[in-house]
């Protein structure tokens, strides 16, 4: 297996305290990795040692194969990145600062400006001021930028921040025709899992510089337990219906009238059937998870 | 080197950094310009045009202005990165952090000279337009007293470098460039010959040279030991920034 990037037992420490701790991070060719954790959980710091601009206290990072330390240069021509904000010259324009950075990555052609605008959708916004852009055109111009110079590696840190439902929507989609087209790999940081969760194949969950859990997103869909929840006008009665008739043990009674049902998932008509024939009346029933929500507050211990 | 050099051209565009040559060029024109007007001694006897007087009081001006829009240059240049967050990305180029200094320094270097060189032209020009006639001597004294200006002024540049990626706003230079130019101002009224040895006042070395008849006669016997102490500040100072810039862990100031 091709693996983009690896690290080994990172750790960053900021005097005594210990911000990102002996993380082991994998990430393969065509993986839209997503790092999910909360506020302050490691994120950002993890990314910053990714890109070589702070030094990790112990422990190493290894990309395209070879290690960053002394490769660092031949490795940052192959990576887009955006670190915690998309910062740019503000007395500048779009174009003048995608020239700056066509220049600095020695791109020859100047059509690429052009396209890439195109891509994130500012073509029409490229001689204003980046003074003028909201935060979310700001992304957008960041993630050009990453995309500019053809990289193999997207490094995104919270991309979606300050974009409207919309945008985050056209992003998403972005990123998917990107990986499709291009095989590029992408790292993207969030603190929300539902952002996370629509576009990664695999997500690495870090809580307060510890890598909790790197899973492939099916491995973690069939974690999270799917159930049947039944709302009925007599919970207690339902119950002893479906043991005795149905044989349906693995259940829960989450409030009084309302089951959770763990078995029989593809059962729902035959199921409301009995209950029925029993005289119960059967308000609702719907198919619902664990959703991935709760697994990752679980995971996190933030209930 | 010449792209980095290119881009950091690039960042200055609709900047107010150009305001600040002006700030140095206008007056170092207006006190030159002076010369062209008739003067009379206090004798009462009239006194012939004089382009050494009028490079001398450009010289002063400059000299003394100097420091504290040279150090808000650097000061600006160095800073924005950490103030516009535009330092992560600057550092994600695949190329060493010392380049981008340099290149920095080399702006500077270059805002320098038009600060400099600007009020010379206009001298020279001026001169032309108003007598007609042009003492190339003269001009030649002007020119090197020009170009020393320029070195000299560069010298404390890392000083004000350091100063600023360490603080990462533009205040501790805007407070020692002014605190220096009033103090050069004092100085150079006074035509004091050992405040060179001040590094900020060396660039004043080359101008009270100039002056030679209009103020006390001699060579500075403080030269020596005043270029002594500006190197030894230039190579301290820029060693310092090198070392901090490339090993700083970068948080974009936030
Ligand atoms: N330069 C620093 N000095 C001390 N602590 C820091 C520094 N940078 C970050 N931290 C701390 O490290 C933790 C992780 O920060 P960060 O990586 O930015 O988190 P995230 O990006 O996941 O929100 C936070 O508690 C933050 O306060
Ligand atoms: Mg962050």
């Amino acid at each position: 297996m091709d693996y983009v990037l690896q690290t080994y037992h990172l750790t960053k420490r900021y005097k005594d305290k210990v911000v990102v701790n002996d993380l082991n991070m994998t990430i393969k060719t065509g993986d839209i990795y997503g790092f999910l954790g909360q506020n302050g959980a490691g994120k950002t710091t993890t990314l910053r040692m990714l890109m070589g601009l702070i030094r990790p206290s112990a422990g190493e990072v290894e990309l395209f194969g070879a290690e960053l330390n002394g490769n660092r240069n031949k490795a940052l021509e192959r990576i887009g990145a955006i670190i915690e904000y998309p910062g740019f010259y503000l007395n500048l324009n779009a174009v003048d600062n995608l020239e700056i950075h066509r220049r600095l990555m020695g791109m020859g052609n100047k059509e690429c400006i052009d396209e890439v605008l195109t891509t994130v959708g500012l073509l029409d916004a490229k001689h204003q001021k980046v003074r003028n852009y909201s935060l979310g055109m700001k992304q957008r111009l960041g993630i050009a930028r990453a995309l500019l110079h053809h990289p193999e590696l997207l490094i995104l840190d919270e991309p979606t921040n300050g974009l409207d439902p919309g945008g985050i929507k056209e992003i998403r989609q972005l990123f998917l025709d990107l990986t499709k087209q291009r095989g590029i790999t992408f790292i993207i940081s969030s603190h929300l899992l539902s952002e996370v969760e629509q576009v990664a194949n695999r997500i690495g969950i870090i809580h307060q510089g510890r890598l909790l859990e790197e899973i492939d997103y099916e491995t973690l869909q069939k974690k999270t337990r799917h159930y049947l929840e039944i709302k009925v006008d007599d919970g207690q009665r339902a119950a002893y219906v479906l043991e005795q008739k149905l044989n349906i043990t693995d259940y829960l009674v989450t409030e009084p009238g309302i089951l959770r049902l763990y078995e029989q998932l593809d059962q729902p008509e035959k199921i409301n059937l009995t209950l029925t024939k029993n005289d119960i009346g059967v308000k609702k029933i719907v198919l619902s998870g664990d959703s991935l929500e709760d697994y990752f507050l679980k995971l996190t211990g933030g209930e | 080197m010449f792209s980095v050099f290119y881009t950091e051209i690039m960042k200055l565009k609709n900047t107010k950094l150009y305001w600040l040559v002006l700030l140095g060029v206008l007056p170092a024109c207006l006190m030159g310009s002076k010369a062209l007007f008739p003067k009379i001694s206090p004798a009462g006897i009239p006194l012939a045009f004089d382009m050494q007087d009028m490079f001398y009081s450009q010289g002063m001006v400059v000299t003394i202005l100097g420091p504290a829009l040279f150090a808000l240059m650097i000061g600006y240049i160095i800073t924005r990165e950490y103030q516009e967050r535009t330092i992560n990305q600057l550092f994600s180029y695949p190329a060493s952090r010392i380049i981008f200094f340099i290149a920095k320094l080399l702006v500077v270097f270059s805002l320098i000279v038009l600060t400099v060189w600007l009020p010379f032209v206009f001298s020279i020009v001026s001169t032309i337009l108003v007598k007609h006639h042009l003492d190339v001597s003269i001009v030649w004294l002007g020119m090197k007293m020009n170009i020393m200006i320029c070195i000299l002024s560069f010298g404390t540049i890392p000083v004000a470098a350091a100063l600023s990626m360490v603080g990462k706003t533009i205040m501790p230079n805007a407070i020692l460039g002014s605190i220096v130019s009033i103090f050069a101002g004092i100085s150079e009224a006074g035509h004091s010959m050992h405040s060179i040895l001040f590094p900020w006042l060396a660039p004043y070395w080359p101008v009270r040279n100039l002056a030679q008849g209009i103020a006390q006669p001699g060579p500075n016997p403080y030269a020596a030991p005043a270029l002594i102490i500006l190197i030894f500040t230039f190579v301290v100072s820029l060693t310092f920034c090198i070392q901090y810039y490339n090993r700083a862990d970068v948080h974009s100031g936030s």
